[in-house]
């Protein structure tokens, strides 16, 4: 059977501060230190408002969800507190699922994340998913002396052990770990799916996330990252599980597809390749230091790096090379439904969190692309699924 | 000069490399939290000691251990590795990271330190002279931080700097960031310095960019038995950077003079 069946669209949207200077060559970084006063809280205002419309929009076209997600001291994000836009988002849209994906729960208590993450899925009427990150290594210079990044990977995997007991035993119950004890871990309310809303590690592909998400029987959702690093990342997961007896199904495995849809090929090169170029050269531009703190990672991972001229100088690659490597499809309807029916196929998964909105895109692109892509390559994605099942049976049933 | 002698210990499950050369009363030396420009510098004072420069867990060539993650952990490291070389009382050094950690050591071990050299150490939180934070510093920028004299990296610093290089770098600076991480200063030192009785030198030189100058006199007054000797045109490696930083300590610790 084919994974396109299944195959669910989040709407993900990143809420960047959009306005760029004039001078923008002149900014080394825009994360962990960009200068205080490119934020403009009219500007800022407007976004947010703007936000909203597209959150509004996504609710009403046929999206199965709205993804967001969090990150500290950058342009790159205006929800350094996603919960909070989380509950914005719940009370603005009647249908789609909200994956918040995720607070770094090394930034805050695991009770307390437990508690928020609870109350939200309460209020949604149990519409919440939630994606666990570790946090970049710029989350730990921003907050820098209260989360030690030596210890964030144990730290983390216990934070998760705290959160899936408190929702899935009955409380209160007592808990003596390495970084967090409890007397009474109790949060209250409780999650309203059961035994707790759908949940997923996101992840780079290493291979201890991976195992992370293996262990606790959850979800895996990859960062950007080139494309055969990704189908690596799954095929061990899928590996790992089915050596500790687990299954990881499509619904499991969920993949970031940058996307834009126009009428023809060119037409959505033309209108959304500036953006998309902007989005890396702007919105990614964070210097090496920043991205791997002390003890983020081993020194071997460090050095693996290091040696990678790729992976050194990840933030001036060309358009060509990032549509090279990673899931960027721009392109008519079809083009665009080819491209992503082909990935989950490829990757055996069924989600799809699908950037629509890019780095400083005008509002008109981002509702015209988030139209397109409902309207005219969801139902072209599923109509393979369909034609796919009306095709005569090459193989007798029941063979592999 | 005498060169080290190296050799391989494993003290308490962890393997150390203890560097050793001259004979005499023992002098112990605590290295900071960079080992980059190796340890010749030194070496003057084995003509009148049994120097011994331990490498910490974490850096050089000793192991890591991730569970020594405090500067409390260094200092029962060191009973133990002390216990395993036979060594009573001894003469302690120790540069800016290392010179916290000897001060740890000598609180809480008094009688084994017979005296104390303390070059540029870390620890205080001296608000009109403020320790840079080092894991702020550009990378490129760096070298110029610990010292106005970049020839001492000559040989010592590849250029440009290998992959190998960086990641061993990463290495080392993660040992410190699990110590250190949350905040450069420690806030309990003052409260026990009272207890450092023994003869100390504090050597510090005057263009010290990560800690300054300026923190010498905060740790005079603390100190009970201390003398500062400053050091014109010295930056954070006093040792690198002029042989009058090994001469002081050979004046100040084997013949009793003032330096």
């Amino acid at each position: 059977m084919s994974v396109l069946d299944q195959v669910k669209f989040y709407f993900f949207h990143h809420h960047h501060y959009a306005a760029v200077p004039a001078d923008e060559a002149s900014y080394p970084a825009t994360w962990v230190v960009p200068p205080g006063h490119l934020f403009d809280p009219v500007k800022g205002h407007a976004l947010y408002q703007r936000h909203m419309r597209s959150m509004r929009l996504a609710d009403e076209l046929p999206f199965d969800g709205i993804c967001i997600n969090e990150h500290h001291n950058t342009v790159y994000s205006m929800t350094p507190a996603v919960s909070l836009m989380a509950a914005a988002i719940a009370t603005a849209t009647k249908n789609a699922k909200i994956m918040v994906a995720g607070v770094p729960v090394n930034l805050t208590t695991p009770n307390r994340l437990a508690e928020e993450y609870a109350m939200l899925d309460v209020m949604s009427g149990g519409r919440m998913e939630f994606a666990f990150p570790l946090g970049t290594g710029m989350e730990y210079w921003s907050n820098a002396g209260s989360v030690n990044p030596t210890t964030g990977r144990a730290r983390f995997r216990e934070s998760l052990d705290v959160i899936l007991k408190a929702w899935t035993e009955e409380g209160p119950i007592r808990y003596d770990g390495d970084f967090y004890t409890y007397r009474y871990l109790n949060p209250w309310p409780k999650p309203f799916q059961k035994p707790h809303p759908k949940c997923f590690i996101v992840g780079s592909g290493s291979r201890e996330t991976v195992e992370l998400a293996v262990d606790y029987g959850l979800g895996y959702s990859l960062v950007f990252i080139p494309i055969p690093a990704q189908l690596k990342a799954f095929e061990r997961m899928r590996e790992l599980a089915e050596e500790r007896g687990r299954t990881v199904t499509p619904d499991d495995l969920i993949i970031v597809v940058i996307a834009y849809v126009a009428d023809t090929d060119e037409e959505a090169v033309r209108e959304a390749r500036p953006h998309i170029e902007r989005f890396f050269s702007w919105f990614h531009r964070v210097p090496p230091k920043f991205l791997l703190p002390p003890g983020y990672v081993s020194r071997d991972e460090f050095l693996r790096r290091a040696s990678d001229p790729a992976l050194a100088h990840g933030t001036e690659a060309s358009w060509e090379d990032m549509v090279a490597i990673g899931r960027i499809a721009c392109g008519s309807p079809d083009t665009v439904a080819d491209t992503v029916a082909h990935w989950c196929e490829e990757a055996r998964c069924a989600r799809v969190n699908v950037v629509l909105e890019h780095g400083d895109m005008p509002e008109w692109k981002t509702v015209k692309n988030m139209n397109l892509f409902a309207n005219e390559v969801i139902p072209r994605v599923r109509a393979k699924a369909a034609a796919a099942a009306a095709e005569p049976a090459l193989a007798p049933v029941g063979v592999e | 000069m005498a060169a080290f002698d190296r050799e391989a210990l494993t003290v308490n499950g962890v393997e150390v490399t203890v560097q050793t050369a001259g004979a005499g009363e023992p002098l112990v030396f605590f290295h900071g939290a960079g080992t980059v420009t190796g340890f010749d510098a030194l070496l003057p004072l084995a003509e009148r000691f049994r120097l011994i420069v331990p490498y910490h867990p974490g850096y050089g060539p000793s192991a890591d251990d991730p569970s020594v993650d405090s500067i409390h952990d260094y200092v029962l490291h060191y009973l133990d590795l002390f216990d395993q070389l036979g060594l009573d009382e001894v003469t302690l050094a120790g540069h800016s990271m290392g010179g916290l950690l000897a001060s740890w050591f000598a609180i809480e071990q008094t009688p084994r330190v017979k005296r104390l050299v303390l070059a540029a150490p870390l620890g205080l939180r001296v608000p009109e002279h403020p320790t840079t934070d080092i894991f702020t510093v550009p990378d490129e920028e760096l070298l110029g931080y610990l010292t106005p004299d970049l020839s001492v990296f000559e040989g010592h610093v590849p250029m440009p700097p290998t992959p190998e290089f960086l990641a061993e770098r990463y290495r080392e600076s993660t040992s410190t960031a699990r110590m250190f991480w949350g905040r450069v200063y420690d806030l309990k030192l003052p409260r026990w310095l009272h207890r450092l009785t023994m003869p100390a030198l504090l050597l510090w030189g005057d263009q010290d960019r990560l800690i300054p100058p300026g923190q010498a006199a905060v740790w005079a007054e603390l100190l009970p038995n201390a003398e500062v000797r400053m050091l014109p045109g010295v930056g954070h490696l006093p040792f690198d950077e002029t042989p009058a930083a090994a001469e002081a300590v050979v004046r100040f610790a084997a013949e009793g003079l003032p330096v």
